[in-house]
């Protein structure tokens, strides 16, 4: 008998850890220093858990139509992206409001950082600002309004206006000219009167980094993501401090409607946003923290977007006005910029 | 050859149901979303397509550079085969070589190295402003010359094998023929030549038409989004706006521009006999 209970017990436990093996998790992630975020976040995870995690990648594009394709039943339990990707999503209903209490360190968030969709549905987990890198040794930005002065024609980039830092640059440059309206109507048309002066609109930050160390761009506004492609360089790049201030973005934590997953979900989730890991990827490089608790050093700092103050200087675009104007912006964009 | 065309049709239809499931029956599927609005059949996405002016831009644009690059790839393309042609057997092997080895490099590397080339710090710069041609670089990336260029040297290679294919079955007395007959060389090429390897021409003018017109990394990469063609635009609408109609119409209009491009082609070449 003793020994048919031990050889039960044994075969419960061997069963209930294969059970928890077969636990896993799909997230949706942007590809981006994907291997250094497996180390820092997605490998430690899934020892903690005894789960498996399945990484999603893509474009925003990409990554929005896999969710809506299978809102029925979803395949990805939850994601990370811009505040605009995740309102869009939410509008459709394919997101479900977080349950902060499940969410230990949502408390020691930034504020504009615990509900930044309002009704729950979304978490920021990181911040990066936005602002102009120059050649310091060939010119000087004090002003947005620089991009389109005579001083930088013929040797500047904008960011496309299809990608995250194309509006924030369409409305810092607005500022600057004193444009008004959310339409940036006028704001489009003086860089499409500029055309011949701008080299290119990238579209992504490594292509713009290329251009820089070419020589062939000296000035663009770029992403502090980016900046340590430009920090470690030979060539004597600044960022710049423009009169206007300096924008940004937020990156969120969004759950799937009914994805079935939503205890291990948390559980991703609040590992993530804890101390240890957020400082763990601030040191990384890989994103700035918006856990307030994280202390990196000063040389980390640099390279980050870190600290209340820096933080809350930053002028952010409305997700809502991106999406409500986006289809406009494009539209005259076309028409007037890249015709 | 076979006993019966059973036996034929029985060796062929792997190859025939393979291409048709996995790619007519998707391209199939693809373009008929550009025939559809709101799930009923129509032809509003292609009135939406032409009536855009950026559309007619990038429509145009596109027709121009793939015409260019067809003219420019042949005149170079004939002038290269007659010399290959009339080079001796070992030497021609190796030039033929030179001429193929760039189709065995990635479009992407091979592009990747017209930025260096044609950067304000590239030789084609250095080389302007050393000979005094300028004082300052010249802009040439982000432009259609840079596209151009890109799309010249990615798409010659074809032009001068189909050429040269064509040039060798040319009987060898023809040209001494009409020398001595009294035609001079232009008369040479358009009365003797030209008729003689329009085949040739017609194979390499469609390979280089309709590889110009779909290439995609080229114009991507040396034009960027400021010289859009119909294949930027078309990966733009998909992978930004996620709008598939838009690039259902595209395709289909590119796929129209290449059989059109072959069939005129044959037709000039007919029309010569």
């Amino acid at each position: 008998m003793k020994y048919f209970l031990a050889t039960t017990a044994a075969l419960g436990l061997i069963a209930g850890a294969g059970h928890a093996q077969d636990r896993t998790l799909t997230i949706s992630v942007y590809a981006f220093g994907q291997d250094a975020m497996a180390e820092a976040v997605f490998n430690p995870f899934e020892e903690v858990c005894g789960c498996e995690v399945v990484i999603e990648t893509g474009n925003s594009v990409e990554r929005m139509a896999k969710i809506e394709a299978n809102a029925a039943n979803p395949v990805i339990d939850m994601a990370v992206m811009s505040t605009q990707d995740a309102l869009s999503l939410a509008r459709q209903d394919l997101l479900q409001p977080l349950d902060v209490a499940q969410i230990s360190s949502h408390a020691d968030l930034y504020e504009a950082a615990k509900d930044p969709l309002g009704n729950g549905m979304a978490v920021g987990y990181s911040y990066y600002a936005t602002s102009i890198v120059y050649r310091s040794d060939l010119v000087t930005v004090d002003s947005w309004a620089d991009l389109l002065s005579d001083d930088l024609a013929g040797r500047v980039a904008l960011p496309n206006i299809t990608g995250t830092q194309g509006p924030l640059t369409l409305m810092m440059l607005s500022n600057a000219l004193g444009h008004e309206g959310a339409d940036y109507a006028q704001t489009i048309d003086a860089i499409g009167e500029s055309g011949d002066d701008i080299v290119t609109f990238y579209n992504r930050s490594s292509e713009l980094a290329q251009l820089m160390l070419q020589e062939e761009v000296i000035a663009a506004p770029v992403g502090r993501f980016a900046w340590s492609r430009f920090s470690g360089a030979d060539l004597p790049f600044a960022w710049a401090e423009p009169t206007e201030g300096q924008t940004g973005g937020m990156n969120v934590m969004v759950m799937t409607k009914g994805n079935g997953n939503e205890e291990l979900a948390y559980q991703f989730m609040d590992y993530w946003l804890s101390v240890e890991v957020q400082t763990r990827i601030a040191e990384a490089k890989l994103d700035s923290p918006a856990n307030t608790d994280v202390v990196v050093s000063d040389e980390i700092a640099k390279s980050l977007t870190y600290g209340a103050e820096l933080i809350n200087s930053l002028t952010m675009l409305d997700p809502a006005a991106i999406i409500d104007n986006r289809e406009a912006w494009v539209e005259r964009w076309n028409e007037n910029v890249v015709n | 050859m076979f006993q019966n065309n059973r036996e034929g049709l029985a060796l062929a239809l792997p190859a025939a149901v393979f291409t048709a499931l996995l790619f007519l029956l998707p391209v199939g599927i693809l373009l008929s979303e550009a025939f559809k609005v709101d799930g009923s059949w129509s032809l509003q996405g292609y009135i939406d397509f032409a009536s855009k002016p950026l559309n007619q831009t990038v429509f145009l644009r596109t027709l121009k550079l793939g015409a260019l690059v067809s003219v420019v790839s042949a005149i170079i393309g004939y002038a290269c085969a007659f010399c290959i042609v009339n080079l001796d057997g070992r030497h021609r092997g190796r030039v033929f070589g030179l001429v193929v080895l760039p189709l065995m490099i990635s479009p992407v590397a091979r592009t990747y190295a017209w930025i260096v080339i044609l950067g304000r710090t590239g030789i084609v710069n250095d080389t302007i402003i050393s000979l005094g041609l300028s004082k300052t670089p010249i802009r040439i990336l982000f432009t259609e010359t840079a596209v151009f260029i890109g799309l010249l040297q990615l798409f010659l290679p074809l032009m001068i094998i189909s050429l040269v294919s064509a040039m060798e079955n040319l009987p060898k007395d023809v040209i001494p023929a009409a020398r001595v007959l009294g035609a001079n060389w232009i008369q040479v090429f358009t009365k003797v030549i030209l008729p003689l390897t329009k085949d040739g021409l017609v194979i390499g003018g469609t390979l280089v038409f309709t590889g110009s017109l779909t290439a995609y990394i080229t114009p991507a990469i040396l034009g960027g989004s400021k010289v859009l063609m119909l294949e930027t635009l078309l990966y733009q609408r998909v992978n930004v706006a996620n709008d598939f109609v838009s690039a259902g119409v595209i395709a289909t209009v590119l796929i129209v521009m290449s059989f059109g491009a072959n069939i005129l082609l044959k037709r000039i070449a007919a029309a010569r006999n």
